[in-house]
């Protein structure tokens, strides 16, 4: 059975190890700028609707020291989660962490494990622009053979519809 | 590719596929047998008799006990939020038969393209045609001669389950008895009975269960609240935007 890692561990480690690349890798300046790993933390949590995880995180990634950090990508150690080994890599473009790739698989599941799985508020307009798609079948909240008549699959398979 | 329809277990199947009677019999044989071994709607089915006490469950036939086992199992990895026993106590596997019968016939299908939708829960494999993804047109609860969204299965998802608080709520037990949060809850995932049960349970246990739910299975979750408010995993946002 599949699982994901649990969600606050690994936006929690990948803010530490995002405050390691900045601290170690990216940031030349003192440690002033690790209280920077707690902004990303929060970042990392996805709370705002608009943007997927990976890219909140690069509102927060400013550095607070005045050395900008280094373009490019930056990769931290293997971490040992208990979820299993977690890797992940900051994109850093214009001082900011534009990305953030988990590169490591965790023990738990074959697909690459996201930052957050989290269902975020989304709006109306945004779903809706999918509705143009061809669409081959329809789903829905089971229907009975009498709620079947009304429904639109039954419009479909009578119309002979095929992808 | 061809389309054929017929009612089974209370619904109505629709299979896109390659133009094959055997394979359309072995796929109604998959469903008739479930429902003569698990209706509690049929008087002399095997789960009836255990319903009414004429038969004990460790004399039940492998099969049905290995669905119970499987439901069983389900239980604990929701925390309860899924259940195949209602307020009652009586065993009702209405809540995962319906996949796990897709699954089987999924089976019986094999590799090819090919479109299982049964009373709009949906399994794939392959294209639709061409090469393009099979696209499930998902219902909008507030108007439901429209669409919400086309969701394609692509990347390894091949299922799409999708459970509702005001139609059939007969499997889906809301915890506390309070009325359930989401009006309709569509969960994506490799395998059907993962699916279902999943969005079963959200629909059962509310926005903690989403967040649990997601956090621990590799599924993706779109969320209707009765409020109409709309909630989507990173990846269905993926889907949509593309």
């Amino acid at each position: 059975m599949r699982r994901r890692a649990a969600v606050a561990s690994v936006i929690a480690s990948a803010g530490v190890l995002i405050a390691g690349f900045q601290i170690g890798s990216a940031v030349t300046a003192g440690r002033t700028s690790s209280t920077t790993g707690t902004g990303t933390t929060s970042g990392g949590s996805a709370s705002n609707s608009g943007t997927s995880g990976g890219t909140s995180s690069g509102s927060t990634g400013t550095t607070g020291s005045s050395v900008p950090a280094k373009d490019g990508t930056f990769t931290g150690a293997t971490e040992q989660t208990p979820f299993g080994p977690m890797q992940v890599a900051a994109v850093i473009s214009g001082g900011k962490i534009t990305d953030v790739k988990v590169l490591q698989k965790t023990n738990q599941g074959g697909r690459s494990v996201q930052i957050s799985n989290q269902a975020d508020p989304m709006l109306r307009s945004e779903v809706l622009q999918a509705q143009s798609a061809n669409v081959s079948t329809i789903g829905g909240a089971t229907y009975t053979s009498e709620g079947y008549l009304m429904s639109l699959q039954a419009a479909l398979d009578q119309a002979g519809f095929t992808g | 590719m061809t389309r054929a329809t017929f009612e089974t277990m209370g619904t109505v199947v629709s299979l896109d596929g390659p133009e094959s009677p055997a394979l359309l019999d072995a796929v109604r044989a998959v469903f008739d047998a479930a429902d003569r071994r698990f209706s509690l709607y049929r008087p002399d089915s095997e789960l009836r008799r255990i319903a009414d006490g004429s038969l004990e469950l460790l004399d039940a036939s492998a099969e049905l006990r290995e669905v119970y086992a499987t439901a069983l199992g389900w239980r604990g990895e929701t925390g309860g939020a899924f259940t195949p026993h209602r307020p009652d106590g009586t065993v009702d596997l209405n809540g995962i038969v319906k996949a796990w019968a897709m699954a089987e016939a999924g089976r019986a299908l094999g590799d090819g393209d090919w479109c299982l939708n049964v009373g709009g829960d949906v399994l794939v494999s392959g294209a639709a045609g061409s090469g393009a993804p099979w696209v499930v047109g998902i219902v909008d609860p507030a108007d439901r001669a429209g669409l919400l969204t086309g969701l394609p299965l692509v990347g390894g998802r091949r299922a799409a389950a999708t459970s509702g608080s005001a139609e059939r709520g007969d499997h889906v037990w809301t915890r506390g008895r309070e009325a359930a949060e989401f009006a309709q809850v569509t969960v994506l995932a490799d395998d059907i009975v993962t699916a279902d049960v999943l969005a079963t349970a959200i629909v059962s246990g509310g926005s903690a269960t989403l967040d649990d739910l997601t956090a621990r299975f590799d599924i993706d979750a779109l969320t209707v609240a009765r409020s109409g408010e709309l909630r989507a995993t990173p990846g269905i946002r993926e889907l949509v935007t593309r």
